[in-house]
């Protein structure tokens, strides 16, 4: 199964394949990093019935053809499956346990892991059993002309960035966020070969018991997931006013965040704190209503894609970060937002 | 010497600055523009030992040094004066003086409950026509039995309206009113003890200052700290202990509007630039760094004396006299570095400003203070 | 009596981060530390289980001189004893190397430990990647994520919220748990722990030599992964500034932004023509 051709390996992470697209992303941006080492792009999937993955995957979308075709149709040129009834259900110990096995046999170049919840705890138990380096969370991948992957990571929420390499040791490792690259649009003439790996017979039996496990509702997505905030603080002026971001937000489908000085005035409550000592928030739109921009807040926001903020004082730190910047009273401009969206979303009914 | 702080003392800064900017700075404008105290913030200090801070552990207090001490109460002065205020007062002059004048059987019957914050401290001595004399005290207490009977009105008591154990000034004997002057424990539950009115000031305004009448009011002999005549031996030494209190709260005040002004003066633009780059700005800054410096090393050198043991009145009277004249002087500059927004109340200046006149007045004026040295400095030069 | 290990991180305290201007960095040296959150409700989460099972904690940390603090900290909230790792050949360790380390530290001078407790991630770097690798180093079985932990005799129950799933695990002792900042706000420090600690509190130094590692193994020469730059990105944006009435404002904001508003909501704002 060896080949010549440098391979760098996407993890397929399939299991929120409809809220998170990570893996599609990351085989797209493999494809570039590929051209630039003449090499080849990997998925590998663990699994069980992944041919039938999701029926609702099917019926809503006829040119869903399981997990391996699915990443070969966007981008992959070889996929290994293991499918397997004891690969049912994610599991940490035995997806490390086969992924470390499948790497030392086929000696990727490359191993590229999307940062979600799993993969974050998968991506250094595995660099550690192949006692490699790995980057955290990375917001950017090139290739240096040496021909080594340049790991683009933050850190202090963002407020500074490292490039980091991997000299020596291989693979190369990095985890890679989210909504960072655009996944290359579903091509269902693209060919490439799926091996399958069988079950190794020495699998370790699972120290990590899982009791339950339920799929969170849609409707408790949080603050750190939506794509669009609305975010108050001491500049709204009172309780009162402060509520009305509720009403806005609701209109916009969005949530609700508030800095400290609006927690702390008990305006809202403490999970809707967006900063060092609350949540980060990444949303395509965020809507920042009288807020300063002391450097915990804005350290914890600013991964927004497109900022509008509203304060009386031009020089506000939050209204520099901003993409609109807007000179007056917060809580008139909510008024007036809400007032006008009402309008918009009336007329078209 | 090493004027590098000890890791103590650097853990204890940010013990309680971390519980001061979450719990304390939420509400430190709300209960100084409503006056009210907030009790909800207090109990939580209770376990804290913030009741305690220098108290015996025998009794429940955490036995700290005088400089974690005034560390303390700056950074609780610094979100909000008046509950330094009432931190310093009931631990310097509310427990002091029974650690340090009481019997055993006095320091356990009141000490625990004092400690651990169920029994606020009050000092009393202040009266409508005594205040820096002490000795002009009318407040008696007049011998009856096996106790004492109490009869007089105390005015201006910081924490009055929320004290639970009194040190109450008296004279036992009006003929010789210094000679006779005595500091008695009444407990607020206490028959013919009263609050007055709680006072509407001008600053600390979250501090329950009040009056209380002691009419009538019936104490046994063994609620008497120290013998007769010991009264102004006990006030004095009290006093003394308090000036540090006091001085590290105007610190803490004046370390606030510091920071406040130099956060505006880089935020406020005049003429296309922050107005942190004018001269004349920059020499206020300066020169309210350079004096807060000098504030705190002279607090800090007097709280050290203190800890030596060796007599430490003229110290703490300097740092009370430069530590509350700073804190007048730099919020005064903080405030017109706001310009109009610091006459406004939608900053803090304005209360800082507010607050810090006050540490020039109370635990003695100003004007004593500089009696205090120099009565020092002129006896050691005979 | 549980045996816990609590592994702690100090971190430089954001609003008081001493910037380089020139260099667009941070002078780590000198900015002031303090205990990382998620480590503080790792040490909250540990406290609570002594409450409730009985149990003695050991806080172990790697770090400059200046992470005693941190341990004194820990020891007056609680702690039995801390463990300061601390060594000039261990500096700029990558995560790899860092739970290389602790690892060799818990095995050494926590013999017979039952549960170790890490912060889910730390505020400097963000990498979370310490607690998971150091599950492995110690070949123990380990949860990263967990908020709500629990403990009956000789099993370890966690719930944790992971991608779209909350999932309810249960682990046996030994065992390793990343704790998020989550349900229970950690407690104050009370003063009096704070002098105690400093009075008679319990802290072992250990260098490298002590824990008998490989000088070619640690520190920057053992890290796999080399940081090439690092950047302050402060572009400063060119921002739309927008003044006058709120009204006028916000009919301004649609007509350039309707569309972009719209999408990001999955709805359509673009306003009919009136008549």
């Amino acid at each position: 199964m060896s080949t010549s051709k440098k391979a760098i390996w996407v993890f397929g992470d399939y299991r929120n394949y409809f809220q998170n697209r990570v893996t599609l992303q990351l085989l797209s941006r493999a494809r570039e990093l590929a051209e630039k080492i003449d090499g080849m792009v990997c998925a590998v999937v663990f699994g069980h019935w992944t041919d039938e993955w999701l029926g609702e995957a099917l019926s809503n979308n006829p040119t869903f053809c399981g997990v391996a075709k699915e990443y070969i149709a966007h981008g992959a040129d070889r996929v290994y499956l293991t499918d397997h009834s004891r690969l049912a259900a994610y599991s940490m110990e035995t997806y490390v346990f086969l992924m470390e096995r499948l790497a030392r046999q086929e000696k990727p170049e490359m191993i590229l892991i999307g940062a979600t919840a799993f993969g974050r705890e998968f991506a250094p138990r595995l660099a550690k059993r192949l006692d490699t380096g790995l980057t955290a969370d990375c917001i950017g991948l090139d290739i240096n002309k040496d021909g080594l992957l340049i790991q683009i990571a933050p850190s202090f929420g963002g407020n500074l960035v490292a490039e980091i390499i991997t000299p020596q040791r291989r693979p190369q490792m990095a985890s890679v966020r989210p909504g960072i690259f655009q996944e290359i649009p579903h091509d269902h003439n693209r060919t490439g070969e799926v091996i399958n790996v069988p079950l190794p017979r020495d699998i370790p039996a699972d120290r990590v018991r899982l009791v339950r496990s339920e799929r969170r509702l849609m409707r408790e997505q949080k603050l750190e997931d939506a794509s669009l905030v609305v975010c108050g603080g001491r500049g709204m002026g009172s309780k009162k006013k402060f509520a009305k971001l509720f009403e806005l937000a609701e209109l916009l489908g969005g949530e609700v965040g508030a800095t400290r000085p609006a927690v702390y005035a008990n305006w809202v409550g403490h999970e809707a704190l967006v900063g060092q000592a609350g949540k980060q928030i990444r949303p395509q739109i965020l809507f920042s209503f009288g807020v300063s921009g002391a450097i915990q807040h804005t350290a914890a926001c600013n991964n927004a894609k497109f900022i509008v903020a509203v304060n009386k004082n031009p020089e506000a730190a939050m209204m520099k970060l901003a993409d609109v910047a807007i000179v007056a009273d917060a809580s008139q401009v909510c008024a007036a937002l809400i007032q006008e969206l009402k309008r918009r979303l009336r007329l078209r009914q | 010497m090493d004027f590098n702080p000890c890791m103590k003392h650097k853990v204890i800064r940010k013990a309680v600055r971390m519980f001061a900017e979450a719990e304390l700075a939420p509400v430190a404008r709300e209960i100084d523009r409503d006056a009210r105290f907030p009790w909800e913030v207090v109990t939580k200090m209770q376990p804290l030992n913030f009741f305690g801070l220098q108290a015996p552990k025998a009794y429940g207090g955490a036995e700290l040094d005088s400089i974690s001490y005034a560390i303390a109460i700056e950074e609780i002065s610094r979100v909000s004066a008046a509950i330094g205020l009432c931190l310093t007062v009931h631990n310097s002059v509310g427990i002091f003086p029974i650690v340090h004048f009481g019997t055993e059987e006095q320091k356990q019957r009141f000490l625990p409950a004092m400690v651990r914050g169920e029994r606020i401290g009050a000092f009393c001595l202040t009266e409508a026509n005594a205040g820096s004399d002490a000795g002009a005290v009318e407040t008696t207490a007049v011998r009856d039995g096996n106790g004492y009977v109490i009869n007089g009105t105390k005015i201006f008591v910081t924490n009055g309206g929320v004290c639970g154990t009194a040190l109450i000034f008296a004279i036992t004997d009006p003929q010789s009113p210094q000679k006779s002057a005595a500091v008695f424990i009444v407990e607020r539950v206490t028959p013919g003890f009263s609050v007055g009115e709680i006072e509407d000031l001008c600053g600390m305004r979250a501090n329950p200052v009040s009056s209380l009448f002691l009419e009538n009011c019936r104490v046994p002999e063994r609620n008497l700290l120290g013998r007769p005549g010991d009264g102004i031996r006990i006030g004095l030494t009290a006093l003394d202990t308090g000036r540090l209190g006091i001085a590290a709260q105007a610190l803490g005040i004046a370390q606030s509007a510091f920071e406040d002004a130099v956060r505006y003066s880089k935020e406020r633009q005049q003429f296309k630039k922050p107005i942190s780059s004018f001269q004349t700005i920059q020499n206020f800054l300066a020169d309210m760094a350079t004096e807060i410096d000098a504030a705190r090393l002279l607090l800090y050198r007097a709280c050290a004396v203190k800890d030596a043991g060796r007599p430490f009145g003229a110290e703490a009277a300097k740092a009370k006299l430069y530590c509350s004249e700073t804190a007048t002087r730099v919020t005064n500059r903080a405030v017109h570095i706001h310009g109009g927004y610091g006459y406004s109340r939608e900053y803090d200046v304005e209360r800082y400003f507010r607050d810090a006149k006050v540490t020039e007045i109370y635990e003695g004026t100003s004007e004593i203070q500089r009696m205090v040295i120099a009565r020092d400095l002129l006896s050691q030069r005979t | 009596m549980l045996k816990i290990v609590v592994c702690l991180k100090q971190v430089p305290m954001v609003s008081e981060l001493p910037w380089d201007p020139v260099m667009g960095t941070i002078q780590r040296d000198i900015a002031e530390g303090m205990m990382n959150p998620a480590c503080r409700s790792a040490l909250e989460t540990a406290l609570r289980i002594c409450a409730a099972e009985g149990g003695e904690i050991t806080a172990v940390t790697m770090g400059p001189p200046m992470a005693e603090e941190m341990l004194r900290e820990a020891i007056s909230l609680g702690a039995a004893r801390g463990i300061l790792l601390t060594d000039r050949k261990m500096a700029g360790a990558d995560t790899s190397v860092t739970s290389h380390i602790l690892a060799r530290a818990i095995k050494m001078a926590c013999v017979g430990f039952d549960l170790v407790l890490c912060g889910f991630s730390t505020s400097d770097s963000e990498t979370a990647q310490v607690g998971p690798q150091l599950a492995e180093e110690l070949a123990i079985p380990g949860v990263a994520g967990a908020d709500g932990i629990e403990a009956f005799g000789r099993t370890v129950r966690m719930q944790r919220s992971s991608d779209n799933f909350i999932e309810i695990m249960e682990m046996d002792l030994p065992c390793l748990i990343t704790v998020t900042e989550g349900e229970f706000a950690p407690r104050y420090v009370p003063l009096g722990g704070i002098q105690a600690a400093f009075e008679d509190g319990e802290i072992l130094t250990l260098t490298a030599a002590d824990l008998g590692c490989d000088p070619e193994k640690i520190g920057v020469k053992g890290s796999a992964t080399r940081i090439m730059s690092v950047t302050s990105p402060t572009a400063v944006k060119k921002n739309l500034v927008l003044t006058g009435a709120p009204k006028r404002i916000v009919e301004q904001l649609f007509a350039r932004f309707e569309d972009k508003i719209g999408g990001a909501i999955g709805r359509d704002l673009k306003a009919e023509k009136t008549k």
